[in-house]
C-alpha cells in the first residue's frame, strides 16, 4: 500500500472506530452492540495473536489458555493485592508472555498438525488448573470484580473511574477500541520491520533461515511469547467487562475460534483476524434471528465463503506482488 | 481388575474403529478431519432411525449408517475439500472447512433428529457372568466382537485389496503414487468415505449401548484426536494402539478415579503434553521431520 | 596459504548404514576445493555435516582452529561458514531483492527491537542491506530480475540466487551445492567465472560439491574424490584426472548403472 492510502484509510478507519460508530448506536439506540463490539475488539487481539504464530509457521489452537491464565492474573492482583486494572493489563500479558516461553521451548520444535494437537490440549490443561488450583478457587471462580479504577498519571486523571460514568459500556467500548488498535499497530509495525521479515523466512523456509545465521528456536519463541501476550491481555480486557471469571470462561471452543478468525479474514494479511473476528462474532450474532436455522445457515455460510475464497475474505484485494 | 480389562478392551475396540477412519483420512489427504465426531453422532442417529422408528432389523441400521457416512464423506471431499485445497496457498485453510462441515453437520443434526437423547433396545438380553470376576452383558460382549471383527477386516482390506494397496501408496508418498499411475483425485474420495464410513459405523454400534445424542459431536472428535495423538498420526496399528490405550485409560479412570477427577486428568493432560514434544510421533508415528 | 577449515575423521551412521565413513581433508584460505564422487558416495551428507545440519557420529570439523561440528546450524553461519542448498532454495513470496536484503541478518549491527522502534542505528543498517544487495545484484548478474518473485524464477536464475542469499551473510567459506547441475554449457562457463570471482574479488573461500566432471576439472584447485563414503583420492585436477581408483570407481559406478 502506498503511504498516503495507508495514512488516510488509517485516518478513516479510526474515525469511523471512535467517531461514526458510537454516534451510530447512540442514534439507534441499539446499545446492546457496545457489548457486541466491544467483545469483538478484544477477541480480535487474541486472534491477531494467533495469526502471529501463523506468521511463523505454527498453528496456534491454544490461545485460549493464555486468555484465561490473563483473566486470571488480573483478577487475582485486582481483587487480592488491590491493584489498579490499569496495572494489571501490562502485567497479565507478560506473565503470559513468559509462562509461553516455558511452554514453547519444548513444544515450537514441532511441526504441522502435531504442534496443532498439543496446543488443542493446552487450554483444556488451563482450565483444569483453573479448577484444581487453590488460588484460583475452582470452579466458584473469581466474582465481584470491581471495576476499573481511574487511572492518574502525574496527578492527572488519564482515564476516569468507571464505576463513576454514567455509560460504563461507552467507555469500555473505548478501551477495547483502544487496545486493538494499538495491538494491531504493533502487529503492521513488527510484519513490517525486520522481525517480520525474519518470521516470514522462517514461515517459508526454516533451513534456509538457519543457514543465513537466524536462531530459529529463539525467534520462534520471541514470536511465540507476543502472541501469547495479545491472549492474556485480551483476557484481562475481558474480566474487566464482566467482573467475573470462570474455569469455564475461555475453553477449547474459543481457541479454536480464534484460529477460524485468521483463517476467514485471510492468513496473508495483518487486518485478516481482525475482519474475520468481526464476521464471524457478529455473522453469529446477525443470525441469531434465525433461531433453530442458526447454526445450520452459519455453517453453510463459513462453507461457500471457504469454496469461493479459500485464501480469506481479505484475498479480494490480492494482487500479484501485494502480498505480505 | 479383570473387570477393567475387559471394560477398557470393549472400549478400546470402538475407539480403535473411530481412530482408524481418523488417520486414514488425515494419512491420505493430510487434514484432520474436525468433523469426524459429527460423523459418529449421525451414524448413530442413522442406525435409530432404521430400528426404532422404521422398525428394521439392527443389521440393516447398521448397513444404512455405513452408506449414508460413506455417501457423505465422498461429497465431502470431492465437492468441499478438493477445490479448497487446489486453491488455497496454505496447507492450514482445509482445517477452516473442516470446522465448517463439523459445524454443518450439527445442524443438519439438530434440525433432521433432534436434540434429544434417543437410545436403541439391547440387541441381546442376558448378562455373561464369569464368577464375578467379569460381569458384562452380552450385548457390549457382542458389539466388541463386532468392533474387532471389522478392524480386521479393515487391516485386511488395506493389506490385500487393490483399492487398499493404492490408498498405502498415496499415504506414503503422493507424488511417487501419481507417478505410478494412482488416480489420487479417485482414491482420496474413496478413503475419506471409507474414514467416513467406519465413524458411521461405529455410532450404530454404540448407539444400543451408551444411546446418542447431538452433544457427543466434539468430545469424540477431541478423543480421536487424542488417540492418533498418542499412537501416531497416519498409522494403522497407531490408530489401533490409540485406541486401545484411550479405552484402557477410559476404563481405569471410571473406577479407580472417580473421586480425585481434575486433578487426574490434568496429570493424563499434562503427561500427554510432555510426551509429546518429546515424541511428537506418538508410538507408533513416523518421524515427522 | 593457512588452512581454514578442517575436517577430521568425519563419520556418519544412520542406523546400520554408514553413509560417511572416516573421511578427513583440509581446506586452505582462498582456495576453491571440490568433492566429487559418484552417486551415493556420501557427499550431501559429508556436506550437511560440515555446516553441522547434521551431527556427526564420530570426528569433527574445524574453522580457523575452532570447532563448528555438531553446533546448531545458525551458529555455524554466525562464524562465519555458510551453505547454500541444493533444490535452491529461497523465500518463495519475497522478491529477489527482498531475498538478499533479508539474507543480510548477520550483518546487523542493530538489535531486534531497535528495528522494530526504527532507531538510527537501525536506519543505517537497512541502508547498508540495500546497498550491499545492489552490489550482490550486480555482481552475479541479476538487475534485471532484482523486482521479480522469488517463486517465479527459473532454474539458473534460482541457482544464482541461491548463492547471492549465501553471499549476503559476508562468508568466509562457502558451501556450494551441486552449483552446476541441470546447466548447459554456456551457463556451465558462466557459473565457473562467477565462482572464481568469488574468490578473486570476494576472497571467499569455496568448498563445493558437484557432479559436472568437466566444470569440477575446470575449477578446482584441488579436488577430494569420495566413494562408498571414503575418501580414495585428493589432488590436483590433473593427479584425479590419471588416478587410477577414481576411474575405476566412475566406471564401476557406469558398468553399474548400465546392468552388466
Amino acid at each position: 500500500m502506498r503511504k498516503n492510502t495507508l495514512i488516510f484509510s488509517t485516518g478513516v478507519f479510526l474515525l469511523a472506530l471512535y467517531g461514526a460508530v458510537p454516534l451510530a448506536i447512540a442514534t439507534s439506540e441499539r446499545f446492546d452492540l457496545y457489548y457486541t463490539l466491544t467483545a469483538v475488539a478484544l477477541l480480535s487481539i487474541a486472534s491477531a495473536g494467533v495469526w502471529l504464530t501463523f506468521y511463523i509457521g505454527r498453528i496456534n489452537i491454544g490461545q485460549g489458555a493464555y486468555s484465561l491464565v490473563g483473566g486470571y492474573v488480573s483478577a487475582l492482583l485486582v481483587t487480592q493485592a488491590g491493584m489498579s486494572f490499569w496495572w494489571t493489563l501490562p502485567i497479565a500479558g507478560v506473565f503470559c508472555a513468559v509462562l509461553s516461553v516455558v511452554i514453547g521451548l519444548p513444544i515450537l520444535r514441532l511441526r504441522g498438525v502435531y504442534f496443532a494437537m498439543v496446543t488443542l490440549v493446552l487450554t483444556e490443561v488451563a482450565r483444569l488448573c483453573a479448577l484444581a488450583l487453590p488460588i484460583t478457587n475452582g470452579a466458584k471462580g473469581i466474582t465481584s470484580i470491581p471495576l476499573p479504577e481511574a487511572l492518574q498519571i502525574f496527578g492527572v486523571t488519564v482515564i476516569p473511574d468507571f464505576a463513576q460514568l454514567a455509560n460504563p459500556k461507552l467507555a469500555f467500548y473505548f478501551m477495547a477500541v483502544t487496545m486493538m488498535v494499538v495491538a494491531y499497530a504493533v502487529l503492521w509495525r513488527i510484519v513490517h520491520s525486520r522481525l517480520g521479515h525474519l518470521c516470514r523466512s522462517l514461515q517459508q523456509n526454516e533451513e534456509l533461515a538457519s543457514s543465513i545465521g537466524v536462531n530459529t528456536a529463539w525467534l520462534r519463541v520471541l514470536a511465540y511469547s507476543i502472541s501469547s501476550f495479545f491472549g492474556g491481555i485480551a483476557g484481562a480486557g475481558f474480566i474487566a467487562i464482566s467482573q467475573s471469571i470462570y474455569p469455564s470462561s475461555f475453553q477449547s471452543t474459543d481457541s479454536v475460534n480464534f484460529m477460524l478468525n485468521c483463517f476467514l479474514g485471510g492468513l496473508g494479511y495483518v487486518m485478516g483476524p481482525m475482519l474475520g473476528t468481526l464476521l464471524l462474532y457478529f455473522g453469529w450474532d446477525l443470525l441469531f434471528a434465525t433461531g433453530r436455522f442458526q447454526l445450520l445457515i452459519y455453517s453453510t455460510l463459513m462453507i461457500l465463503l471457504m469454496l469461493w475464497l479459500p485464501n480469506g475474505v481479505l484475498s479480494l484485494m490480492d494482487r500479484k506482488g501485494d502480498r505480505k | 481388575m479383570e473387570q477393567v480389562i475387559a471394560n477398557g478392551l470393549y472400549l478400546g475396540a470402538q475407539y480403535a474403529l473411530i481412530a482408524l477412519g481418523l488417520t486414514l483420512i488425515f494419512s491420505l489427504m493430510n487434514v484432520l478431519n474436525f468433523a469426524h465426531g459429527q460423523m459418529y453422532v449421525l451414524g448413530g442417529f442413522v442406525t435409530y432411525t432404521v430400528v426404532a422408528q422404521f422398525e428394521l432389523p439392527f443389521v440393516v441400521g447398521l448397513a444404512a449408517s455405513a452408506v449414508v457416512l460413506a455417501v457423505t464423506g465422498a461429497l465431502v471431499e470431492r465437492f468441499l475439500f478438493r477445490p479448497v485445497i487446489k486453491n488455497s496457498h496454505r496447507e492450514e485453510s482445509s482445517m477452516l472447512l473442516a470446522a465448517g462441515i463439523a459445524f454443518f453437520l450439527d445442524a443438519v443434526i439438530l434440525l433432521v433428529f433432534g436434540e434429544k437423547q434417543r437410545g436403541v433396545p439391547k440387541i441381546i438380553d442376558g448378562l455373561f457372568n464369569w464368577d464375578f470376576l467379569i460381569v458384562m452383558p452380552y450385548d457390549r460382549i457382542v458389539i466388541g466382537f463386532l468392533a474387532i471383527a471389522l478392524i480386521a477386516i479393515f487391516i485386511l482390506f488395506m493389506q490385500h485389496s487393490k483399492t487398499g494397496r493404492a490408498m498405502r501408496a498415496l499415504a506414503q508418498d503422493k507424488i511417487a503414487a501419481r507417478l505410478m499411475g494412482v488416480d489420487v483425485d479417485r482414491y482420496s474420495m474413496i478413503g475419506f468415505a471409507l474414514g467416513a464410513m467406519l465413524a458411521g459405523v461405529v455410532g450404530g454400534l454404540l448407539v444400543t449401548i451408551t444411546g446418542i445424542n447431538l452433544g457427543m459431536g466434539g468430545p469424540t472428535s477431541i478423543k480421536a484426536f487424542m488417540m492418533i495423538m498418542i499412537g501416531g498420526a497416519g498409522v494403522i496399528s497407531g490408530a489401533i494402539i490409540g485406541g486401545f490405550i484411550l479405552g484402557m485409560m477410559e476404563s481405569v479412570g471410571l473406577t479407580v478415579l472417580a473421586a480425585s477427577g481434575d486433578i487426574t486428568y490434568l496429570v493424563i493432560f499434562a503427561t500427554l503434553m510432555v510426551f509429546l514434544a518429546i515424541r511428537p510421533q506418538g508410538l507408533m508415528g513416523k518421524p515427522w521431520g | 596459504m593457512s588452512i581454514l577449515l578442517e575436517v577430521k575423521g568425519v563419520s556418519k551412521r544412520f542406523g546400520g548404514l554408514t553413509a560417511v565413513n572416516n573421511v578427513s581433508f583440509h581446506v586452505s584460505e582462498g582456495e576453491i576445493l571440490s568433492v566429487i564422487g559418484p552417486n551415493g558416495a556420501g557427499k550431501s551428507t559429508l556436506f550437511k555435516l560440515i555446516a553441522s545440519f547434521l551431527p556427526t557420529s564420530q570426528g569433527e570439523v574445524f574453522l580457523r582452529g575452532e570447532r563448528i561440528s555438531n553446533l546448531a546450524p545458525h551458529t555455524v553461519a554466525r562464524k562465519g561458514l555458510v551453505r547454500t542448498f541444493q533444490e535452491a532454495t529461497i523465500f518463495r513470496s519475497m522478491t529477489v531483492r527482498q531475498n538478499i536484503i533479508v539474507a543480510h541478518h548477520l550483518r546487523s549491527r542493530a538489535s531486534l527491537l531497535g528495528f522494530f522502534l526504527g532507531t538510527r542505528l537501525a536506519a543505517s543498517d537497512e541502508t547498508a542491506f540495500a546497498e550491499s544487495s545492489d552490489n550482490i545484484i550486480e555482481f552475479l548478474g541479476l538487475a534485471a530480475i532484482r523486482d521479480e518473485l522469488a517463486s517465479t524464477l527459473p532454474q539458473g536464475h534460482l541457482r544464482a540466487l541461491g548463492m547471492a542469499i549465501g553471499l549476503a551473510t559476508h562468508p568466509t567459506v562457502l558451501l556450494l551445492d551441486e552449483p552446476f547441475a541441470g546447466m548447459n554449457h554456456d551457463e556451465t562457463m558462466h557459473m565457473v567465472t562467477l565462482v572464481r570471482r568469488l574468490r578473486d574479488e570476494r576472497g571467499v573461500t569455496v568448498l563445493l560439491v558437484e557432479h559436472d566432471m568437466p566444470a569440477v576439472m575446470k575449477i578446482s584447485d584441488r579436488i577430494v574424490v569420495l566413494n562408498f563414503g571414503e575418501k580414495i583420492a585428493e589432488g590436483t585436477p590433473t593427479q584425479i584426472q590419471s588416478n587410477p581408483k577414481v576411474i575405476e570407481a566412475y566406471l564401476g559406478a557406469e558398468d553399474a548403472a548400465i546392468g552388466l
